[in-house]
């Protein structure tokens, strides 16, 4: 079993950009043989944008399913509630008095989820890099990540003296 | 009437007497300074409460240049569209060759068109991300993608190498501040099957992460938010996580003191049950003989009767466990 994990961490990418770096950095300072921190792998990624004009999540929702096709990422369900979200505040329409006339305001944000899965490390940075720079105005993005690691090196087997 | 014309000449001429005199009452003063004379020909300001309509004041033509005409009327068909729009930017009529139309009118008539239009001004527009710009970026940007691993294409086979599940969350929002308190929250989750115990470990790890331990998927959770950056909430995560872990291979003096009464599953092997079976079973045997003891089927058929209850299944095997042991022909 450890062999396997030590094979397979030899076998798991690199960080796209960290062997260019670590490499030019080297032949600076010294001739030592650098190692390439491994790359991180994401099993999923999922994406929740809010706004409050449902036309332009849809449009922001199709340039990123194509930014991800483009680049080869693995595209999950992509969907988003039917109806939007209405936050109301009921006053009362006369300053103090005439309780039964009231004034409703509501703001409505609607919802959009993307769900993304098996990333590395370094395509999950390039992609969120690319989509968050293109995010247009009124809209927010949250990104959950789910980062898969190997067990810690203490928890593999059972204390042996407690 | 002579009498009477008399008299009105002698006060006539006091009159004038007295006159005289009080110019020369002030003759010093006037001499030195002569009074100034209001002039007689200027006129007073009239208030003109309803004003009569001057003269016609002809306007300044203030010079303006020449409009020019839109950029798309100069624009060829096969132009490279990116390199015209190349970045986020508000809608412009004049460089968007486009016929659009947007905004409300009254029923049957045309939506205005896209020149002064301010509806297509304030949506955000994605005239910049056009399916072949996304191309040419996403080119651009390839290079810096890794493919995934092989040999983990299934869940099932990354969660034998990488049990552990590490979430996190990035927020990206248009707030006076970039900081989103959420953002530090962790959560580390991994399966318990993937931990190795003894039954006294496992019972008491399942004792110390109480609720964060699923029963029905086997999955343990932990959910750490309580310090104010998301590496300190990892290491804490992990922390407990190794802490549970080790505490539960510790057994306390106190914990030898459980009685049968703080058990929570029925377990034969110390109960009053099998020294009733082992005392049938060796009734009237030798001393030195080999003492029997009841089979392993009917000490789990005893279990499964007081752990599960009584039904139909339970009371079947019991008998049937009951029969063998003792012998009793069935039919």
């Amino acid at each position: 079993m450890l062999q396997v994990l030590k094979t397979l961490r030899w076998a798991q990418p690199v960080r796209a950009l960290s062997s260019v770096t670590t490499s030019s950095a080297a032949t600076n300072v010294t001739t030592t043989a650098s190692v390439p921190e491994p790359d991180k792998l994401f099993s999923k990624l999922e994406i929740e944008l809010r706004g409050v004009d449902p036309a332009v999540l849809k449009s922001y929702t199709w340039f990123a399913t194509t930014a991800a096709d483009h680049l080869g990422i693995e595209k999950g369900k992509c969907w988003s509630p039917r109806k939007a979200d209405h936050e109301r505040m009921t006053l009362l329409k006369s300053v103090h008095i005439y309780k039964k006339h009231r004034v409703q305001y509501e703001v409505r944000t609607h919802f959009r989820y993307m769900n993304f899965h098996k990333l590395t490390g370094s395509t999950l940075d390039t992609f969120l890099e690319y989509i968050e720079r293109n995010l247009p105005e009124g809209v927010a993005l949250q990104v959950s990540k789910t980062e898969l690691q190997q067990m810690p090196e203490h928890l593999r087997q059972p204390p042996e003296q407690v | 009437m002579a009498a009477s014309l008399t008299r009105f000449l002698e006060r006539s001429q006091r009159t004038t007497h007295a006159a005289l005199s009080s110019v020369r009452l002030f003759s010093n003063s006037n001499q030195q300074q002569p009074q100034p004379e209001v002039e007689d020909d200027e006129e007073f300001r009239v208030l003109n409460l309803r004003p009569v309509k001057q003269q016609f004041q002809r306007r300044r033509d203030i010079k303006r240049d020449d409009v020019t005409p839109p950029r798309t009327t100069r624009m060829a068909v096969d132009q490279d569209w990116t390199a015209a729009w190349p970045g986020p930017r508000s809608f412009h009529p004049a460089s968007v060759p486009l016929p659009l139309r947007q905004g409300f009118t009254e029923r049957g008539a045309a939506a205005p068109s896209k020149f002064a239009n301010a509806e297509l001004m304030k949506i955000p527009n994605f005239l910049h991300l056009t399916p072949p710009a996304i191309r040419q970026q996403c080119e651009a940007i390839k290079k810096f993608c890794t493919p995934w691993p092989k040999g983990l294409e299934t869940n099932a086979k990354w969660r034998t190498h990488f049990p552990l599940e590490v979430i996190t969350t990035d927020y990206c929002q248009s707030l006076p501040t970039v900081r989103n308190p959420e953002a530090r929250r962790v959560t580390v989750s991994l399966k318990l099957s993937d931990l190795k115990f003894d039954d006294h470990a496992r019972d008491k790890f399942l004792r110390l992460v109480g609720e964060r331990y699923n029963k029905e998927t086997d999955v343990l959770t932990f959910v750490t938010d309580r310090c104010p950056l998301r590496k300190q909430n990892y290491d804490y995560a992990l922390y407990l996580l190794t802490a549970c872990y080790h505490e539960s291979f510790i057994t306390e003096p106190w914990e030898a003191t459980k009685s049968e009464a703080d058990m929570e599953v029925y377990l034969f092997e110390r109960n009053q049950a099998k020294r009733s079976t082992e005392a049938i079973l060796n009734w009237n045997a030798a001393e030195n003989a080999q003492k029997k003891s009841p089979s392993a089927s009917y000490a789990q058929s005893v279990e499964q009767l007081i752990n599960e209850g009584e039904n139909e299944y339970n009371l079947a095997k019991y008998k049937e466990e009951v029969m063998k042991m003792l012998n009793v022909p069935t039919q």
